[in-house]
């Protein structure tokens, strides 16, 4: 981890309600997917802790974006960001996704604002022989991101929403019927991830979730961000009860949290 | 500039430590800089057996800081003597545990666990964290202060610097019994007892409902209990409470605080430590000081007496 000053290129609204940052970012920054920066651009005064942000896209060696829903006044200052302002970022930080061995047939499961850490993951997959199904899901047609992106990869993407405008009208881990994947790596909200925790464990899936948590620091020493771990460390007794999901995580082996 | 300060038996290099329980071990700061650029090291709060800390979520946004109810999750005593220390000990930088406790004899214990260790510069009591059950016990009745005070002094014979809560109608009575206890030294503030409530689903925002209050927001309650209990006490005083800046730094000199700790400005930016330090050393110059220890109290004429 270390700061870095990096110059928007460009500001855009991919959905309603959402912001997509661009940024010059010098390639010394070498962000691995499901891996995140804090982020934050001058003085604001209701926005004082930086907010944490997985990247999204990387367009070209020295280009980085961040695609996030803009619902407070953290987001809303963030996403007010136009081309030649400056971001403040501190990163890359946590633990990203693990690739396999082998290539697979992985399953990408991104729900809403859980889509993000997925295209870095797509393509990494991709390029390692591995065949990838993104299933995207949204409230509503208008409300999808990432989709057009993460097919443009060479993904085979599917879609659902919760009012069946776009795609499979129903729940992203419906789309899963049926399917033959050897792997499933899944962000997005809560209830989305339990439903992956428990495919996974009731099928013998190997999965990872990138979780998300109310964050201060991003690096470690607040405590502010944890998971309850399904196993304590037993060396540390109860002080292994929750994990950091900025530094044990964000992402995790399905089995290892408790939600 | 010659920004060494000595009291209470501490000698620092410079009078800027990091806060307790906004700097871990000082393991994740030592990944970016040296930890020996500071004055000391105040590390989170160590218990006899390991603590799990509060349910989530644990931190909340606030205007000008933060709320946090950890709830003091630490590894323990054990771990922190074999793991955490001898970490610590590869730094020169002074090394200040704070302690917590359930109990007075949970206290007790760790602070004799932690006497005679390599590498431990001074203890800090921390008899007021506000999101653990019984955190704030001992600050609420300062004779429970002064014997929890008098049970830690005679395990140690290191300095005893004991951390005063804003929370308590008169932080004076609260510093002046812990004086008489024996300690050496006083630090304030901790955090503020708040609260924020999350709209959309009816209820408090943190797991532990109330957390306290940090950041910027809280200095000129900082500079006020630190200006008071200089005065009042006499025992030096490590301020610390909303400092961002040097200059942030020296208003708490000036107040009063012989040394000063750096807390919340570590999550917004984890090189704050270090610029603070260069920053403080350029605001003495520039407000004609030759030394840190010059402008101690210059504000303060009161706390000038009651130290001679």
């Amino acid at each position: 981890m270390r700061g870095w000053d990096l110059e928007v290129t460009a500001a855009n609204r991919p959905a309603p309600g959402y912001a997509e940052i661009s940024c010059k970012a010098p390639q010394a920054v070498a962000a691995l997917p499901g891996q995140f920066f804090m982020l934050r651009a001058g003085e604001h005064p209701d926005t004082y802790l930086p907010r944490a942000f997985s990247w999204y896209r990387q367009e070209a060696p020295d280009r980085l974006s961040f695609l996030f829903r803009v619902q407070g006044p953290g987001t809303r200052h963030l996403g007010g960001l136009r081309a030649g302002d400056h971001l403040y970022a501190l990163g890359p930080l946590g633990h990203g996704f693990t690739l396999p061995e082998r290539p697979v047939r992985a399953a990408l499961l991104g729900g809403g604002v859980g889509v993000p850490p997925l295209w870095g993951l797509a393509r990494n997959l991709l390029a390692g022989g591995s065949e990838v199904l993104a299933l995207i899901g949204a409230r509503s047609g208008a409300h999808l991101v990432g989709a057009e992106e993460i097919a443009a990869l060479g993904a085979e993407v599917r879609l659902a929403t919760d009012d069946g405008s776009a795609g499979r009208k129903g729940l992203l881990t419906d789309l899963l019927e049926g399917e033959q994947v050897d792997a499933l790596y899944a962000c997005g909200p809560e209830p989305m991830l339990r439903r992956v925790q428990e495919i996974s464990l009731g099928a013998g899936l190997p999965a990872e979730l990138a979780l998300e948590a109310p964050m201060a620091c991003g690096y470690g020493v607040c405590m502010g961000c944890v998971v309850e771990r399904t196993r304590p460390q037993d060396e540390l007794g109860d002080y292994g009860r929750y994990a950091r999901v900025c530094r044990e995580g964000p992402v995790f082996r399905a089995e290892e949290v408790r939600f | 500039m010659d920004l060494r300060v000595a009291f209470a038996g501490l000698t620092l290099k410079n009078p800027l430590l990091t806060a307790s329980g906004t700097f871990g071990y000082g393991r994740e700061a030592a990944e970016i800089y040296d930890l020996g650029i500071l004055g000391g090291v105040m590390v989170k709060g160590v218990s006899r057996e390991p603590w799990p800390g509060n349910p989530p979520a644990r931190v909340a946004r606030a205007p000008g800081g933060m709320l946090n109810a950890i709830g003091l999750q630490n590894p323990g005593l054990k771990h922190f003597v074999e793991v955490d220390l001898p970490f610590l000990r590869r730094y020169q930088t002074a090394v200040v545990v704070n302690v917590v406790g359930h109990d007075q004899q949970g206290f007790v214990d760790v602070v004799q666990g932690v006497t005679g260790q390599e590498g431990v510069a001074a203890i800090e009591l921390n008899i007021s964290c506000p999101n653990v059950a019984d955190g704030l016990l001992f600050s609420q009745d300062p004779a429970s202060a002064r014997r929890l005070v008098q049970a830690a002094r005679a395990a140690t014979g290191l300095p005893l610097i004991v951390k005063i809560s804003p929370n308590v109608t008169d932080p004076v009575a609260l510093g002046q019994a812990c004086k008489e206890a024996g300690a050496d030294a006083l630090s304030a503030i901790n955090t503020l007892l708040g609260m924020a409530i999350d709209t959309a689903r009816r209820r408090p925002v943190l797991g532990n409902r109330t957390g306290g209050l940090s950041g910027p927001a809280v200095k000129p309650i900082g500079l006020r209990i630190v200006y008071d209990l200089a005065a009042q006490v006499g025992l030096p005083v490590i301020g610390m409470g909303g400092i961002e800046t040097g200059l942030d730094a020296l208003e708490y000199i000036m107040a009063g605080a012989r040394a000063v700790a750096v807390g919340t400005a570590v999550f917004r930016d984890p090189y704050a430590p270090p610029r603070i330090v260069r920053e403080l050393g350029e605001e003495l110059q520039s407000h004609g000081f030759e030394n840190a220890t010059q402008a101690w109290a210059a504000a303060n004429p009161a706390a000038r007496e009651a130290a001679s």
